[in-house]
Protein backbone atom coordinates (compact mmCIF):
# COMPACT_ATOMS: atom_id res chain seq x y z
CA UNK A 1 0.00 0.00 0.00
CA UNK A 2 2.12 3.37 -1.29
CA UNK A 3 0.65 5.85 0.45
CA UNK A 4 2.79 8.26 2.48
CA UNK A 5 2.54 8.26 6.69
CA UNK A 6 0.48 11.50 6.42
CA UNK A 7 -2.08 10.40 4.15
CA UNK A 8 -2.60 7.30 5.95
CA UNK A 9 -3.14 9.42 9.03
CA UNK A 10 -5.92 11.41 7.03
CA UNK A 11 -7.21 7.74 5.65
CA UNK A 12 -7.87 6.68 8.97
CA UNK A 13 -9.91 9.65 10.23
CA UNK A 14 -12.10 9.12 7.54
CA UNK A 15 -12.38 5.37 8.36
CA UNK A 16 -12.99 6.62 12.12
CA UNK A 17 -15.77 9.00 10.58
CA UNK A 18 -17.25 5.86 8.99
CA UNK A 19 -17.53 3.32 11.60
CA UNK A 20 -18.89 5.36 13.93
CA UNK A 21 -22.21 6.51 11.19
CA UNK A 22 -21.90 2.35 10.96
CA UNK A 23 -22.59 1.71 14.67
CA UNK A 24 -26.41 2.31 14.33
CA UNK A 25 -26.57 4.46 17.02
CA UNK A 26 -24.14 2.33 19.74
CA UNK A 27 -21.54 4.34 21.11
CA UNK A 28 -18.49 1.36 20.48
CA UNK A 29 -16.10 3.62 22.61
CA UNK A 30 -14.52 1.06 25.02
CA UNK A 31 -16.36 1.62 28.13
CA UNK A 32 -13.43 1.43 30.54
CA UNK A 33 -12.92 2.23 34.10
CA UNK A 34 -10.54 5.29 33.95
CA UNK A 35 -9.63 5.85 37.90
CA UNK A 36 -5.99 4.74 37.78
CA UNK A 37 -4.22 3.77 40.78
CA UNK A 38 -0.56 5.32 41.68
CA UNK A 39 1.74 2.56 42.25
CA UNK A 40 2.70 5.10 45.53
CA UNK A 41 -0.94 5.72 46.30
CA UNK A 42 -0.34 3.92 49.42
CA UNK A 43 3.32 5.13 50.15
CA UNK A 44 4.83 6.59 52.87
CA UNK A 45 6.45 9.93 51.91
CA UNK A 46 9.99 11.80 52.61
CA UNK A 47 11.56 14.50 51.29
CA UNK A 48 15.19 14.59 50.62
CA UNK A 49 18.22 16.10 49.04
CA UNK A 50 19.84 14.88 46.18
CA UNK A 51 23.31 13.39 47.10
CA UNK A 52 25.13 13.76 43.44
CA UNK A 53 26.69 17.29 43.15
CA UNK A 54 26.44 20.61 44.41
CA UNK A 55 22.56 22.14 43.17
CA UNK A 56 21.00 20.23 46.15
CA UNK A 57 17.42 19.66 44.34
CA UNK A 58 14.83 18.42 46.49
CA UNK A 59 13.46 14.88 46.06
CA UNK A 60 10.47 12.74 47.57
CA UNK A 61 10.68 9.72 48.66
CA UNK A 62 8.29 6.97 48.50
CA UNK A 63 8.58 3.88 50.87
CA UNK A 64 6.27 0.90 51.19
CA UNK A 65 4.18 0.79 54.24
CA UNK A 66 4.16 -2.77 54.23
CA UNK A 67 7.49 -3.45 56.73
CA UNK A 68 10.17 -3.82 54.28
CA UNK A 69 10.20 0.04 53.77
CA UNK A 70 11.19 -0.63 50.09
CA UNK A 71 11.94 2.20 48.26
CA UNK A 72 8.92 2.60 45.37
CA UNK A 73 10.05 5.56 43.89
CA UNK A 74 12.12 8.44 43.88
CA UNK A 75 10.95 11.85 41.99
CA UNK A 76 11.68 15.40 42.12
CA UNK A 77 9.85 17.65 44.81
CA UNK A 78 7.46 20.17 43.07
CA UNK A 79 7.52 22.29 45.83
CA UNK A 80 11.15 22.42 46.38
CA UNK A 81 12.59 25.96 45.86
CA UNK A 82 15.95 24.81 43.92
CA UNK A 83 14.68 22.17 41.18
CA UNK A 84 10.97 22.43 41.69
CA UNK A 85 10.32 19.06 40.61
CA UNK A 86 12.90 18.85 38.05
CA UNK A 87 15.87 16.32 38.23
CA UNK A 88 18.68 15.28 36.17
CA UNK A 89 19.13 12.52 34.37
CA UNK A 90 21.30 10.66 37.21
CA UNK A 91 18.89 12.56 40.27
CA UNK A 92 16.31 10.83 38.28
CA UNK A 93 17.78 7.36 38.78
CA UNK A 94 17.75 7.92 42.52
CA UNK A 95 16.04 4.84 43.39
CA UNK A 96 19.10 2.50 41.97
CA UNK A 97 20.81 3.71 45.60
CA UNK A 98 19.09 1.19 47.16
CA UNK A 99 16.95 -0.96 44.31
CA UNK A 100 19.30 -2.41 42.38
CA UNK A 101 20.52 -6.44 41.87
CA UNK A 102 23.71 -4.58 40.93
CA UNK A 103 24.24 -3.11 44.41
CA UNK A 104 27.43 -4.76 46.72
CA UNK A 105 25.42 -5.57 49.63
CA UNK A 106 28.77 -7.27 51.63
CA UNK A 107 32.11 -5.59 52.15
CA UNK A 108 34.59 -6.83 49.54
CA UNK A 109 38.65 -6.67 50.62
CA UNK A 110 41.57 -6.53 48.05
CA UNK A 111 44.54 -7.17 49.36
CA UNK A 112 47.95 -5.00 49.15
CA UNK A 113 49.27 -6.33 45.84
CA UNK A 114 46.16 -8.99 45.24
CA UNK A 115 44.71 -8.68 41.42
CA UNK A 116 41.08 -10.11 42.86
CA UNK A 117 38.38 -8.55 45.40
CA UNK A 118 37.10 -11.25 48.09
CA UNK A 119 33.61 -11.01 50.40
CA UNK A 120 34.59 -10.61 53.50
CA UNK A 121 32.51 -10.23 56.48
CA UNK A 122 31.30 -7.15 58.51
CA UNK A 123 32.96 -7.58 61.44
CA UNK A 124 36.35 -8.22 59.97
CA UNK A 125 36.15 -5.44 57.44
CA UNK A 126 34.98 -3.11 60.49
CA UNK A 127 37.93 -4.30 62.68
CA UNK A 128 39.82 -3.46 60.35
CA UNK A 129 39.51 -0.08 59.15
CA UNK A 130 39.18 0.70 62.68
CA UNK A 131 42.65 -0.73 63.38
CA UNK A 132 44.31 0.72 60.26
CA UNK A 133 42.96 4.41 60.63
CA UNK A 134 44.01 3.87 64.69
CA UNK A 135 47.67 3.18 63.22
CA UNK A 136 48.15 5.39 60.64
CA UNK A 137 46.85 8.41 62.67
CA UNK A 138 48.33 7.71 65.85
CA UNK A 139 51.55 7.52 63.38
CA UNK A 140 51.49 11.22 61.99
CA UNK A 141 49.48 12.76 64.35
CA UNK A 142 50.68 16.24 64.45
CA UNK A 143 50.02 18.00 67.45
CA UNK A 144 51.86 21.18 66.02
CA UNK A 145 53.32 22.46 63.34
CA UNK A 146 56.82 23.78 61.93
CA UNK A 147 55.85 27.31 63.14
CA UNK A 148 54.44 25.85 66.85
CA UNK A 149 51.31 26.85 66.16
CA UNK A 150 48.31 24.04 67.57
CA UNK A 151 47.02 22.05 64.42
CA UNK A 152 45.85 19.12 65.83
CA UNK A 153 46.09 16.82 62.82
CA UNK A 154 46.90 14.35 60.51
CA UNK A 155 47.81 14.48 56.91
CA UNK A 156 48.53 10.47 56.21
CA UNK A 157 44.78 9.75 55.86
CA UNK A 158 42.93 11.29 53.00
CA UNK A 159 38.60 10.82 52.35
CA UNK A 160 37.18 11.29 48.92
CA UNK A 161 33.96 10.03 47.96
CA UNK A 162 30.89 9.36 49.39
CA UNK A 163 28.54 10.07 46.48
CA UNK A 164 25.83 8.12 47.52
CA UNK A 165 25.60 9.45 51.04
CA UNK A 166 22.80 11.89 51.85
CA UNK A 167 23.19 15.29 53.57
CA UNK A 168 22.47 14.30 56.71
CA UNK A 169 24.90 11.02 56.66
CA UNK A 170 27.60 13.50 55.23
CA UNK A 171 27.55 15.77 58.07
CA UNK A 172 28.00 12.89 60.54
CA UNK A 173 30.54 11.25 58.27
CA UNK A 174 32.87 14.63 58.12
CA UNK A 175 32.14 15.16 61.96
CA UNK A 176 34.01 11.85 62.61
CA UNK A 177 36.64 12.30 59.98
CA UNK A 178 37.20 15.75 61.54
CA UNK A 179 37.29 14.81 64.64
CA UNK A 180 40.34 12.02 63.97
CA UNK A 181 42.18 15.16 62.58
CA UNK A 182 41.59 14.29 58.80
CA UNK A 183 42.35 17.73 56.76
CA UNK A 184 42.24 16.09 53.54
CA UNK A 185 38.58 15.63 53.23
CA UNK A 186 36.64 16.06 49.91
CA UNK A 187 33.06 15.04 48.23
CA UNK A 188 31.34 14.09 45.20
CA UNK A 189 29.22 17.30 45.84
CA UNK A 190 32.35 19.57 44.85
CA UNK A 191 34.01 17.97 42.03
CA UNK B 1 -10.49 17.62 27.79
CA UNK B 2 -7.30 16.25 25.68
CA UNK B 3 -3.95 16.72 27.02
CA UNK B 4 -1.06 17.52 25.17
CA UNK B 5 2.85 17.97 25.14
CA UNK B 6 4.85 20.34 23.74
CA UNK B 7 8.71 19.51 23.66
CA UNK B 8 10.65 22.46 22.51
CA UNK B 9 14.25 20.43 20.97
CA UNK B 10 15.79 23.85 21.02
CA UNK B 11 15.88 23.79 25.16
CA UNK B 12 16.52 19.77 25.07
CA UNK B 13 20.18 19.65 26.35
CA UNK B 14 20.11 15.94 26.19
CA UNK B 15 20.65 14.97 29.97
CA UNK B 16 18.29 12.87 29.33
CA UNK B 17 16.36 12.93 32.49
CA UNK B 18 13.23 12.29 30.38
CA UNK B 19 14.46 9.14 29.89
CA UNK B 20 15.91 7.98 33.40
CA UNK B 21 12.01 9.19 34.88
CA UNK B 22 10.41 7.74 32.69
CA UNK B 23 12.40 3.84 32.80
CA UNK B 24 12.02 4.89 36.45
CA UNK B 25 8.27 5.47 37.16
CA UNK B 26 8.05 1.98 35.23
CA UNK B 27 9.90 -0.09 36.62
CA UNK B 28 11.38 -0.87 33.28
CA UNK B 29 14.88 -2.75 33.25
CA UNK B 30 18.15 -1.79 32.48
CA UNK B 31 19.38 -2.70 28.30
CA UNK B 32 23.00 -4.34 28.14
CA UNK B 33 24.45 -1.92 25.67
CA UNK B 34 27.96 -1.43 23.86
CA UNK B 35 29.70 1.56 23.13
CA UNK B 36 28.68 2.80 19.56
CA UNK B 37 30.64 6.13 19.32
CA UNK B 38 27.21 8.13 20.18
CA UNK B 39 25.98 9.16 23.24
CA UNK B 40 22.83 7.94 22.06
CA UNK B 41 22.26 5.48 24.33
CA UNK B 42 20.69 2.64 24.33
CA UNK B 43 20.08 2.44 20.29
CA UNK B 44 16.49 2.04 19.75
CA UNK B 45 13.25 2.23 21.13
CA UNK B 46 12.47 -0.88 23.01
CA UNK B 47 9.62 -2.77 25.30
CA UNK B 48 11.99 -1.71 27.96
CA UNK B 49 12.65 1.56 26.72
CA UNK B 50 9.58 4.19 26.05
CA UNK B 51 11.74 7.39 26.25
CA UNK B 52 14.38 8.27 24.28
CA UNK B 53 16.96 10.79 23.36
CA UNK B 54 18.28 10.81 19.87
CA UNK B 55 21.55 12.30 18.86
CA UNK B 56 22.63 13.65 15.65
CA UNK B 57 25.39 15.64 14.30
CA UNK B 58 24.72 17.53 11.67
CA UNK B 59 26.38 20.36 9.66
CA UNK B 60 23.88 22.38 8.47
CA UNK B 61 25.04 25.26 6.30
CA UNK B 62 28.33 24.93 7.46
CA UNK B 63 28.15 24.75 10.93
CA UNK B 64 28.17 21.76 13.00
CA UNK B 65 25.01 21.41 15.26
CA UNK B 66 24.53 18.55 17.71
CA UNK B 67 20.83 17.65 17.33
CA UNK B 68 18.72 16.36 20.21
CA UNK B 69 15.24 14.44 19.73
CA UNK B 70 13.64 13.04 23.02
CA UNK B 71 11.55 10.84 21.36
CA UNK B 72 8.55 9.09 22.49
CA UNK B 73 4.93 8.19 21.49
CA UNK B 74 2.63 11.01 19.34
CA UNK B 75 -0.64 10.05 20.63
CA UNK B 76 -2.08 10.45 17.80
CA UNK B 77 -5.13 12.48 17.33
CA UNK B 78 -6.80 10.09 14.63
CA UNK B 79 -3.97 7.06 15.80
CA UNK B 80 -3.29 4.55 12.85
CA UNK B 81 -2.45 1.72 15.16
CA UNK B 82 -5.67 2.02 16.91
CA UNK B 83 -7.69 2.58 13.85
CA UNK B 84 -5.83 -0.21 11.51
CA UNK B 85 -5.75 -2.74 14.65
CA UNK B 86 -9.79 -2.05 15.83
CA UNK B 87 -9.83 -4.10 18.89
CA UNK B 88 -10.27 -1.42 21.92
CA UNK B 89 -9.32 -4.60 23.81
CA UNK B 90 -5.96 -3.89 22.86
CA UNK B 91 -5.44 -0.66 21.65
CA UNK B 92 -7.37 2.10 23.26
CA UNK B 93 -7.52 5.83 23.32
CA UNK B 94 -8.39 7.14 27.33
CA UNK B 95 -11.25 9.58 26.24
CA UNK B 96 -10.44 12.02 28.96
CA UNK B 97 -6.78 12.08 28.52
CA UNK B 98 -6.29 11.73 24.60
CA UNK B 99 -3.73 9.10 25.99
CA UNK B 100 -3.46 5.77 22.87
CA UNK B 101 -2.80 2.77 25.24
CA UNK B 102 -1.06 -0.69 24.45
CA UNK B 103 -2.65 -3.38 26.69
CA UNK B 104 -1.39 -7.15 27.10
CA UNK B 105 -4.29 -7.90 24.50
CA UNK B 106 -2.06 -6.93 21.60
CA UNK B 107 -0.10 -10.37 22.42
CA UNK B 108 -2.90 -11.62 19.89
CA UNK B 109 -1.94 -9.57 17.25
CA UNK B 110 0.99 -9.83 14.60
CA UNK B 111 3.02 -7.17 16.72
CA UNK B 112 5.31 -6.39 13.23
CA UNK B 113 1.72 -5.30 11.75
CA UNK B 114 1.07 -3.11 14.62
CA UNK B 115 4.71 -1.56 14.42
CA UNK B 116 4.02 -1.05 10.53
CA UNK B 117 1.26 0.88 11.05
CA UNK B 118 2.80 3.68 12.85
CA UNK B 119 3.79 6.79 11.06
CA UNK B 120 6.33 7.58 13.73
CA UNK B 121 7.94 4.04 14.13
CA UNK B 122 7.42 3.54 18.10
CA UNK B 123 6.02 0.87 19.31
CA UNK B 124 8.29 -2.50 19.64
CA UNK B 125 7.37 -6.09 20.71
CA UNK B 126 7.96 -7.66 23.91
CA UNK B 127 9.49 -10.86 24.85
CA UNK B 128 5.61 -12.00 26.15
CA UNK B 129 4.82 -11.28 21.89
CA UNK B 130 2.70 -8.40 23.11
CA UNK B 131 3.78 -4.68 22.07
CA UNK B 132 4.83 -1.65 24.06
CA UNK B 133 5.45 2.24 24.34
CA UNK B 134 5.09 5.44 26.12
CA UNK B 135 1.34 5.44 27.82
CA UNK B 136 1.43 9.33 28.69
CA UNK B 137 2.02 8.52 32.44
CA UNK B 138 -1.92 8.25 32.22
CA UNK B 139 -1.69 7.06 36.03
CA UNK B 140 -0.05 9.83 36.60
CA UNK B 141 -2.04 12.65 34.73
CA UNK B 142 -5.28 11.08 36.20
CA UNK B 143 -3.84 12.00 39.94
CA UNK B 144 -2.81 15.14 38.90
CA UNK B 145 0.49 15.04 38.57
CA UNK B 146 2.74 15.45 35.59
CA UNK B 147 3.91 12.90 33.36
CA UNK B 148 7.05 11.45 34.76
CA UNK B 149 9.41 13.17 31.79
CA UNK B 150 7.72 16.27 31.53
CA UNK B 151 8.13 16.65 35.62
CA UNK B 152 11.67 15.65 35.41
CA UNK B 153 13.14 18.30 32.61
CA UNK B 154 15.20 20.99 34.10
CA UNK B 155 15.69 22.96 30.93
CA UNK B 156 11.76 23.34 30.57
CA UNK B 157 11.87 21.70 26.91
CA UNK B 158 9.11 19.41 27.81
CA UNK B 159 5.72 21.10 28.64
CA UNK B 160 2.30 19.31 29.28
CA UNK B 161 -1.00 20.43 29.73
CA UNK B 162 -4.31 21.17 27.89
CA UNK B 163 -4.52 20.99 23.89
CA UNK B 164 -5.00 24.21 23.75
CA UNK B 165 -2.63 25.92 26.17
CA UNK B 166 0.07 23.76 24.55
CA UNK B 167 -0.71 24.70 20.89
CA UNK B 168 -0.61 28.44 22.17
CA UNK B 169 2.45 28.14 24.01
CA UNK B 170 4.54 25.79 21.11
CA UNK B 171 2.96 28.77 18.50
CA UNK B 172 4.55 31.45 20.72
CA UNK B 173 7.83 29.95 20.93
CA UNK B 174 8.05 29.36 17.23
CA UNK B 175 7.48 32.87 16.85
CA UNK B 176 10.61 33.66 18.86
CA UNK B 177 12.78 30.79 17.97
CA UNK B 178 12.19 31.56 14.64
CA UNK B 179 14.44 35.20 15.07
CA UNK B 180 17.23 32.90 15.40
CA UNK B 181 16.50 29.84 13.48
CA UNK B 182 14.42 30.77 10.60
CA UNK B 183 14.21 27.17 9.02
CA UNK B 184 12.12 26.04 12.85
CA UNK B 185 8.46 24.66 12.51
CA UNK B 186 5.53 23.07 14.78
CA UNK B 187 5.91 18.91 13.96
CA UNK B 188 2.58 17.87 12.42
CA UNK B 189 0.72 20.00 15.29
CA UNK B 190 -2.66 19.16 13.64
CA UNK B 191 -2.22 15.62 13.91
CA UNK B 192 -0.55 14.78 17.15
CA UNK B 193 -0.65 15.22 20.89
CA UNK B 194 3.02 14.98 21.36
CA UNK B 195 3.79 18.59 19.46
CA UNK B 196 8.27 19.07 18.91
CA UNK B 197 9.64 22.10 18.35
CA UNK B 198 12.49 21.81 15.54
CA UNK B 199 14.90 24.25 14.90
CA UNK B 200 16.22 23.18 11.67
CA UNK B 201 14.38 20.64 8.83
CA UNK B 202 12.95 17.68 10.66
CA UNK B 203 14.65 14.94 8.71
CA UNK B 204 17.50 15.96 10.01
CA UNK B 205 16.51 15.05 13.78
CA UNK B 206 15.32 11.47 12.48
CA UNK B 207 13.87 9.61 10.25
CA UNK B 208 10.36 9.45 11.64
CA UNK B 209 10.71 12.85 13.14
CA UNK B 210 7.47 14.02 11.40
CA UNK B 211 4.72 11.69 9.74
CA UNK B 212 4.97 12.22 5.85
CA UNK B 213 8.88 11.24 5.56
CA UNK B 214 8.08 7.59 4.57
CA UNK B 215 5.77 5.27 3.16
CA UNK B 216 3.81 3.60 5.50
CA UNK B 217 3.57 -0.07 5.72
CA UNK B 218 0.24 -1.99 6.45
CA UNK B 219 -0.55 -5.20 5.27
CA UNK B 220 -2.94 -6.78 3.61
CA UNK B 221 -4.36 -8.57 6.45
CA UNK B 222 -4.37 -5.05 8.70
CA UNK B 223 -6.01 -3.41 5.76
CA UNK B 224 -8.84 -6.05 5.50
CA UNK B 225 -9.58 -6.22 8.86
CA UNK B 226 -10.08 -2.09 8.70
CA UNK B 227 -12.20 -2.77 5.88
CA UNK B 228 -14.46 -5.42 6.93
CA UNK B 229 -14.83 -4.17 10.76
CA UNK B 230 -17.61 -1.40 10.45
CA UNK B 231 -19.83 -4.59 8.66
CA UNK B 232 -18.38 -6.62 11.61
CA UNK B 233 -19.32 -4.55 14.17
CA UNK B 234 -23.13 -3.95 12.74
CA UNK B 235 -23.33 -8.12 12.14
CA UNK B 236 -22.31 -8.99 15.84
CA UNK B 237 -25.11 -6.80 16.98
CA UNK B 238 -27.75 -8.11 15.38
CA UNK B 239 -26.75 -11.44 16.24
Amino acid sequence: MDVSRRKFIQISGATAAGVAVSHLGFDLRPVKAHAQMLKTQYAKETTTICCYCGVGCGAIVHTSRRGDGRVINIEGDPEHVINRGALCSKGSALKQLTENTNRLTEPMYRAPGASEWRQVSWDWAIDQIARRVKETRDAAFEVKNDKGQTVNRTTAIASVGSAAMDNEECWLYQALLRAMGLVYVEHQARI
Amino acid sequence: MAKAFFIDTTLCTACRACQVACKQWHDLPAEETQNLGTHQNPPDLSDKTYKLVRMNERVIDGQLRWLFFPEQCRHCIEAPCLEALGDPAAIYRDPDTGAILYTRQTAQYDADAIIESCPYNIPRKGADGSVYKCDMCNDRVHNGLLPACVQACPTGAMNFGERDAMLEMANQRLAVVKAKYPQAMLLDPEYVSVIYLAAFPPENYHEFAIASRTPVGVTRHMALRKMVRPFAAALSRLG
